[in-house]
């Protein structure tokens, strides 16, 4: 059966004793989908388990369709970026890539044709050349990304991927993967920086202690989250009055005026009324300059839903 | 969500061979050992002697001083299973200092980098790693042990004639097989203790420690408890005595010649345990 979704069912994984991922079950669908979670709840151990570099102890996982159990076919069509510096220093980049891809079966001529786009598309063709040992961390960050898409993959997943990479890598970088997701590929990466996740991400999976807290798009998690009102930014002119308008809802919880007195933060427990009482408000005639969910963000989710334990 | 185009297409050209991409490994390893000034030197060192043997062999069959030797002097100078097995024994301690040399750089270093799962999230099993990276030590070790040593048996057969050839066949067969058994069991030790030990010189050492000390230790014991069974904890003495064998030459003192193959084949079965414990795509630290 063809899929186009990456699938765990009831999956677990235990390394002796020690946790891995536990029950996990999972539908990611194509587009760019971020790990989240702190270190060693179990993000690596997801990559390693749908790139078939290990198996679960219990329950299964389909790749597009493919079982980890048919390796040939299965890493055929992914691409995998360890979180390790794992490039050979002696070798130079391009003879890195080219050496990945005729493991993958490609003659040399048509290896090194491939070697050299993906290297083209990680920006890094004047240094192709050049020995890894004389890479900058951003380079060799960019050569991992190298190898693991020259080979075109339709799943690409990557530990940490926009580490140690400057501002102008990393937005062409958040580019590509765009491009990869656009295509109709999945691009699953864990990442530390929340922002980053926030901004790249349709759909966020938060991770911890090898279980999984959420997942889903940001906003759909958000909704789901009822212990923890909502949180808005008002801005306004007559800051005072509609707060006092807002304090008459039930579901508005907290109310905190800025100290230019022309915004507020408002909790709410209900975003529908909420919703509902900023329009009356605004039919009533009182000018409202903008409304921002400000919780609406992985960040505010790793906080409600893992707390403390951020790494 | 997003709506996706879908335009993504997988390739469909053509790919080479699974034991062609297998061998990607060996060809990188190969060119990657030859630039090593070490490696080069030794490899030639070791031919030295396969080419003095091959100048015995051109003698011995040439020159009518030799023929009209008395019979004991003749006899001693004959190219017979005595003549292989001295060679192979000879060759044997340059191809464990090759292995020594070579060996440890081949898997020390990708579990250094912890580069495992880049070989193995590509169509490319543990066995294929493992397969491969004997395919470099056999490689390597065929050019100073059966390589020549079939080169010497060929060129006696050569200037001796065919019957030479009809009474002692079992000769070239006994250099291939014997050799072929080494090759595996030294490539074995090297790759176990490449995996065991990340650090390629400790490696090395220990490749060494493994042939010379082992040796050491049990003629030690042999010496000591007045016994013959320590030999079998000295792979080199166990392969010679397997070696006579094979060459029909009187054997050495010491464990018969099943017991040593036994023992030598628990001691392949073990490496190859090492190796499937140490290989693993994912290291868990508890």
């Amino acid at each position: 059966m063809t899929s186009t979704e990456v699938i765990f069912t009831d999956v677990s994984k235990f390394y002796g004793e020690v946790l891995g991922v536990n029950k996990v079950t999972l539908h990611i669908p194509p587009g760019i989908t971020s790990l989240v979670g702190p270190n060693g709840s179990g993000k690596t151990t997801l990559m390693n388990l749908m790139t078939g570099l290990i198996r679960p102890g219990r329950g299964s996982i389909s790749v597009l369709g493919l079982s980890p159990n048919e390796p040939e076919k299965l890493m055929r069509v992914t691409g995998y970026a360890t979180q390790f510096d794992s490039a050979p220093r002696w070798a130079t980049g391009m003879e890195f890539v080219t050496t990945g891809l005729t493991l993958y079966g490609y003659s040399q001529h048509d290896a090194r044709d491939r070697a050299w786009q993906a290297l083209d598309q990680v920006g890094l063709t004047e240094a192709a050349e050049r020995k890894v040992a004389g890479y900058s961390k951003g380079m060799r960050q960019r050569v991992r990304l190298a190898q693991a898409i020259a080979h075109d993959p339709q799943v690409l997943v990557l530990d940490e991927p926009l580490n140690g990479l400057d501002p102008l890598v990393r937005a062409e970088t958040i580019t590509l993967f765009r491009r990869y997701a656009a295509e109709g590929r999945h691009v699953i990466l864990s990442s530390h920086v929340l922002q980053e996740v926030d901004l790249i991400s349709d759909q966020v999976i938060l991770i911890s202690n090898g279980m999984i807290v959420a997942e889903g798009e940001i906003r759909g998690v958000r909704d789901e989250i009822s212990e923890h009102p909502s949180q808005f930014i008002i801005r306004c002119r007559d800051a005072s009055r509609i707060a006092s308008l807002l304090f008459c809802e039930d579901h508005v919880t907290e109310i905190k005026m800025n100290d230019d007195r022309l915004g507020l933060l408002v909790l709410t427990r209900n975003r529908e009324e909420f919703s509902q009482a900023l329009t009356r408000i605004a039919l009533a005639g009182y000018s409202i300059d903008g409304v921002i969910p400000s919780d609406e963000n992985v960040d505010a989710l790793y906080e409600y839903l893992i707390g403390g334990g951020r790494s | 969500m997003a709506i996706y185009k879908r335009g993504y297409e997988r390739y469909q050209g053509p790919l080479t061979s699974h034991w062609t991409r297998v061998l990607v490994l060996p060809r990188f390893a190969w060119r990657r050992l030859f630039q090593q000034r070490l490696v080069l030197i030794l490899m030639i060192a070791s031919l030295i002697w396969p080419l003095l043997c091959g100048l015995f062999i051109y003698l011995s069959n040439r020159l009518d001083l030799l023929q009209s030797l008395p019979g004991d002097i003749k006899n001693m100078l004959a190219i017979n299973g005595k003549f292989f097995l001295i060679f192979m024994n000879v060759q044997s301690v340059f191809s464990v200092l090759l292995a020594a040399l070579a060996g440890p750089g081949l898997i020390a270093p990708d579990l250094a980098n912890n580069a495992l799962p880049l070989y193995f999230s590509r169509p490319m099993t543990r066995v294929d790693y493992v397969a491969a990276r004997i395919a470099t030590l056999v490689g390597l070790l065929s050019l100073v042990t059966w390589l020549p040593g079939v080169l010497l048996f060929w060129m006696q057969a050569g200037m001796a004639g065919w019957t030479w050839f009809t009474k002692n066949w079992y000769l070239g067969a006994g250099i291939l097989c014997g050799f072929g058994a080494w090759i595996l069991v030294v490539s074995l030790v090297a790759l176990a203790c490449s995996a065991y030990v990340k650090w390629r010189i400790v490696a090395g050492g220990l490749v060494l420690g493994f042939f010379f000390v082992l040796a050491g230790v049990g003629q030690i014991m042999n010496a000591v408890l007045r016994v013959d069974w320590g030999s079998l904890l000295n792979p080199t003495q166990s392969m010679n005595i397997i070696w006579s064998a094979m060459l029909g030459v009187e054997p050495p003192s010491g464990p018969g010649v099943w017991v040593c193959a036994g023992v030598l084949i628990a001691l392949a079965v073990l490496l190859g345990l090492v190796l499937e414990r140490k290989l693993r795509a994912v290291e868990v630290i508890s």
